[in-house]
């Protein structure tokens, strides 16, 4: 899965923008991952993030946080965002700490990560990166819509939605924060990120 | 989905959620008196479920058909939240490198390279993604075999689907494969011929194991290629155990 490969936007906007992510592997330790990976959710809770969820059981938008950590199963995928590095890194010592053993996969602005883990005293093994989009681009929709759709990964967001709710906002019937956080509702797993939604929605009013 | 036709009032709330353009709202007719309504159009729905989900219908008139092969696999590609039987994870795509630190798939001297067909948000038909196929295997390149794509294909020489889902519209399908560093550029020239070709998008990924000096392969075959790099990325972070080294 790339769900958060994808994210769309410039250096600047997207240093404030990161997901942290856990999964464990199938075919190595995947058996007795799910109580690992409540633990982790548990972790991270404590840290200031603006969404998180998994991918089996819904997002902070869909379902409240005890709901979500009581059903992780080993084949769960965990995911928070956080919007701040200082919240990230803490959040990470954290999580080297408790030495849970599960794959932890951070996305955002590659240097600032490997930054991160330098602090840390962690050292990045694999990365990817994305290498943009081909084939009929003039299908897609304008790029500010696309930085917002594309901040859920399986594309849970429509334009449409967005566009909606930017009509909705200019007519004075909803406000940033609200559109924006109806624009997270759709995203199951809990990667979108609102407040970075709200500051994009800002530049097409 | 279906719009229950009974029950619809034609609000038309419905139809910004739909993820793939399937649902069509039509006003009151006022020659004919007849009420206005909403309705999904079969042949375009991805059966991802927003609509649903979204519970903005007043009337609750939306509601799931039950599915049977081959249009669950518009669901299987298209719901995150559905598990797919070939892989046991949710969502189209694999583990990838997210466990590498775990399971070694993308080793030293290999980059990963994906196709995200459909993505961002412009959905495809899965016969899309024999243009790729179709010039990639014969490249001799691993496709990951525990991806739901991967396992809907009839010929491996050709790159042809089971004939029976090849129309199936889906949000997105993955074409994953491993490859040796030597043959990249020779894929990634292929990967631009598909690019001429589609009717769709496809959002193109890259994995490198980082090496020991910290250098990063897939970097520098993408600018070998003349691809533009995203600032941002994932980084696997090596905590997973039993550790693959």
């Amino acid at each position: 899965m790339t769900h958060t490969l994808h994210r769309r936007g410039s250096r600047e906007e997207l240093k404030n923008d990161f997901v942290v992510m856990s999964m464990s592997a199938k075919t190595v330790n995947v058996k007795g991952s799910g109580e690992k990976m409540r633990r982790m959710f548990e972790i991270l809770e404590k840290h200031p993030h603006v969404n998180f969820g998994d991918c089996k059981t819904g997002s902070k938008f869909q379902q409240d946080w005890g709901y979500i950590r009581d059903r992780f199963q080993d084949t769960s995928v965990l995911a928070y965002v956080f919007n701040d590095r200082a919240a990230v890194e803490a959040a990470l010592r954290d999580l080297k700490e408790a030495d849970l053993g599960l794959s932890v996969i951070v996305s955002g602005v590659v240097d600032e990560i490997k930054d991160l883990a330098r602090e840390i005293g962690l050292k990045p093994h694999t990365i990817e990166f994305s290498g943009g989009i081909h084939g009929r681009t003039e299908l897609l929709p304008e790029e500010p819509v696309l930085e917002i759709t594309t901040m859920c990964g399986h594309a849970m967001v429509s334009p449409e939605l967005v566009k909606d709710l930017v009509a909705k906002v200019r007519k004075g019937k909803k406000t940033l924060a609200q559109a924006a956080e109806e624009l997270a509702q759709p995203c199951v797993c809990g990667i979108f990120n609102p407040k970075r939604a709200e500051y994009v929605l800002s530049k097409l009013i | 989905m279906i719009i229950d036709q009974e029950k619809c009032i034609g609000c038309g709330k419905c139809r910004p959620y739909c993820t793939a353009g399937a649902i069509v709202n039509h006003p009151k007719d006022k020659g004919t008196g007849r009420k206005a309504f909403s309705e999904v159009i079969r042949d375009e729905c991805v059966e991802c479920q927003v609509c649903l989900r979204a519970e903005v219908c007043p009337t609750q008139a939306i509601v799931e058909e039950e599915l049977s092969y081959p249009r669950i696999l518009r669901r299987a590609f298209s719901d995150p939240i559905y598990t797919h039987e070939g892989t046991d994870i949710p969502g189209r795509g694999t583990e990838e490198m997210k466990t590498n630190d775990v399971t070694g798939r993308f080793k030293e001297g290999m980059i990963g390279v994906g196709l995200e067909f459909g993505r961002p948000g412009i959905c495809l038909r899965l016969k899309e993604t024999e243009k790729a196929l179709g010039k990639l295997l014969p490249l001799g390149v691993q496709v990951e075999p525990h991806n739901p794509l991967t396992q809907l294909i009839a010929d491996f020489k050709t790159g042809r689907l089971k004939e029976e889902v090849r129309e199936e519209k889906v949000l997105s399908a993955i074409v994953e494969m491993i490859v040796p560093q030597a043959k990249v550029q020779e894929v990634l020239a292929a990967v631009k011929e598909v690019a001429a070709e589609v009717e769709t998008v496809f959002s193109l990924d890259m994995i490198s194991k980082v090496e020991a000096d910290g250098a990063l392969p897939c970097i520098r075959e993408m600018e070998k290629a003349g691809l533009k790099r995203s600032v941002n990325g994932k980084v696997n972070l090596g905590l997973g155990k039993p550790f693959a080294g």
